[in-house]
């Protein structure tokens, strides 16, 4: 380099670190996905609405444990606790499924992610994994205060096991009703880039459907068409899969358990296809 | 009133891709009741099920909400309002030509296909009541959720919660609060135009006609009173 070419060399150098590559950029965008939902890491307005809506879950929790303390009784079972709660579980997901997409779309900032070394595929993934987290641990952990409150007043090691056994129980409930909440929500939320009318399409579909429910077991008055009715809404079809795996639910699935089963991994995997395929086709 | 505001919001609520999302309601609504008679379903089950069920404790608030966030919330959203706030309108007129366009359009979307599915269910005097009672509704969803997106930067989540908690859940147990439940006035409205003992509620009359004006016209004056002293902001973080 000759002397008069020469300017200031103010030390640029490449990058000659490790690299963190794909998985570490999708783990971080559930990560972030995660805090979103709860409103961490974000001003006091965006933990409003979160917040309440624990607040009203941990509530039943809370009432459930104090009556049991104080007369024994078990007013409300792990297993029934998300069938209880799932119309404020649907408020959440009107709260969080647009804070987790809409924006993103609203604010043109996928192409700054789809830059980045991760697929359109991981993106659409990792915010659906953040969001079924979030929504399973808003009815797992009023399950677990459940537990904790009923084992310390529970008899002996035995009992605390057969809470225990009950709680994991409920754990699976929580986790069909959050497969299908959170996969279904998030299609909804992902297609509209304005988080007032993705939250509204999200109740929209979740109540619109409750009444079809209610008709076709009326008109079946319990027949073949009462028994499959609890397919057609989001709300009844995880309670239709308890009766299936449990039979502790007040839903008649009569011999079409397996039929439940399927069409919630069919309705799952449906939805989160078409969430990777929307992104595929996503306009940036 | 503001004729040129009226039909700007008018064009911005129903000219895109979104309005269709009111569609499907009033469809599944009438394509329900269809169901429900072609097989048979007995008549006070329609009534109970469908008509107050889905028509007016889902699809009317819904809708409502919908719209009535909609004329006002989606320009302060996106920052347009501006424009309607520096043309020298008084802020009533244009909160009143908000508030007319939502409440035509909520009531023109539940009523008619109330009206057609009460008609089928019960004959007309059934529908022509249960029309009624939902363009008064509509009136009084649309000025409590205009002034909703007024007050709060979120209207839709605060507007969800006063639906599907305070009116879905707490007044449905609690009966004292049903006095303070947009729905509740709808159903009595309805039960008292057409006479029905299909469907009924424990709110007198007298009672829910006085709350409804109060509640249209507190969320009228509200409305006005913050867009007045109305900050333009950002989206919430």
């Amino acid at each position: 380099m000759s002397e008069q070419s020469v300017i200031h060399d103010i030390g640029y150098q490449r990058y000659t670190g490790p690299r963190l590559g794909r998985g570490y950029a999708a783990r971080s965008l559930f990560e972030h996905g995660l805090r979103v939902a709860f409103g961490l890491g974000r001003s006091a307005k965006a933990k409003i609405f979160p917040w309440i809506v624990i607040g009203l879950v941990m509530a039943l929790a809370v009432v459930v444990v104090a009556v049991k303390a104080q007369s024994g009784e078990m007013i409300l079972t792990y297993q029934e606790l998300p069938g209880a709660a799932s119309v404020v579980v649907m408020v959440f997901l009107a709260v969080v499924a647009p804070e987790l997409v809409s924006r993103d779309l609203r604010n043109q900032t996928l192409p700054l992610y789809f830059s980045r070394p991760i697929r359109r595929s991981d993106y659409a993934l990792a915010k659906l994994a953040a969001m079924a987290t979030a929504v399973w641990l808003l009815m797992a952990a009023p399950q677990a205060v459940m537990f904790l409150g009923s084992a310390f007043t529970a008899d002996g090691a035995s009992g605390v096991g057969a809470e225990a056994r009950g709680m994991l129980g409920g754990w699976v409930v929580a986790t069909c009703y959050t497969l299908v909440f959170s996969s279904l929500a998030l299609l909804i939320a992902s297609i509209a880039s304005r988080r007032a009318f993705a939250a509204g399409a999200i109740v929209v579909v979740f109540m619109v459907t409750t009444p079809v429910v209610a008709l076709m077991d009326e008109l079946g008055k319990g027949g073949t068409a009462s028994q499959i009715a609890a397919l057609f809404s989001p709300l009844t079809l995880p309670e239709g899969v308890r009766e299936w795996l449990y039979g502790t639910s007040s839903t008649d699935v009569g011999p079409f358990g397996p039929v439940y089963g399927l069409v919630m991994l069919l309705l799952v995997a449906g939805c989160a296809s078409l969430l990777v395929l929307r992104y595929r086709k996503v306009s940036l | 009133m503001n004729m040129t505001i009226a039909w700007i919001t008018a064009r911005g609520l129903l000219g895109r891709r979104r309005s269709w999302l009111l569609l499907p309601m009033p469809v599944i609504l009438i394509g329900l009741t269809a169901v429900g008679i072609a097989f048979d379903a007995p008549t006070i089950d329609l009534a109970d099920g469908v008509l107050v069920g889905l028509g007016v404790a889902t699809v009317l608030p819904l809708v409502s909400l919908i719209v009535g966030t909609g004329v006002l919330g989606s320009e302060i959203d996106d920052g347009t309002v501006v424009h309607i706030l520096t043309k020298p309108i008084p802020r009533s007129r244009i909160i009143l030509a908000k508030l007319a366009v939502a409440s035509v359009v909520s009531a023109v979307a539940t009523g008619v296909p109330m009206f057609v599915a009460g008609t089928m269910v019960d004959g007309t005097r059934l529908g022509l009541g249960l029309a009624l009672a939902c363009v008064a509704g509509a009136i009084a969803y649309s000025a409590l959720f205009l002034a909703l997106s007024v007050v709060t930067r979120r209207p839709v989540l605060v507007g969800l919660l006063y639906v599907v908690i305070w009116e879905g859940l707490v007044s449905n147990l609690v009966a004292g609060t049903r006095t303070i439940s947009v729905q509740h006035y709808v159903i009595q409205f309805a039960a008292e135009l057409s006479g029905t003992t299909l469907f009924g509620t424990t709110v007198s009359t007298g009672v829910a006609a006085v709350m409804a004006v109060l509640i249209t016209a507190v969320g009228t004056w509200l409305a006005t009173q913050r867009l007045r002293s109305f900050s333009v902001a950002g989206e919430t973080s």
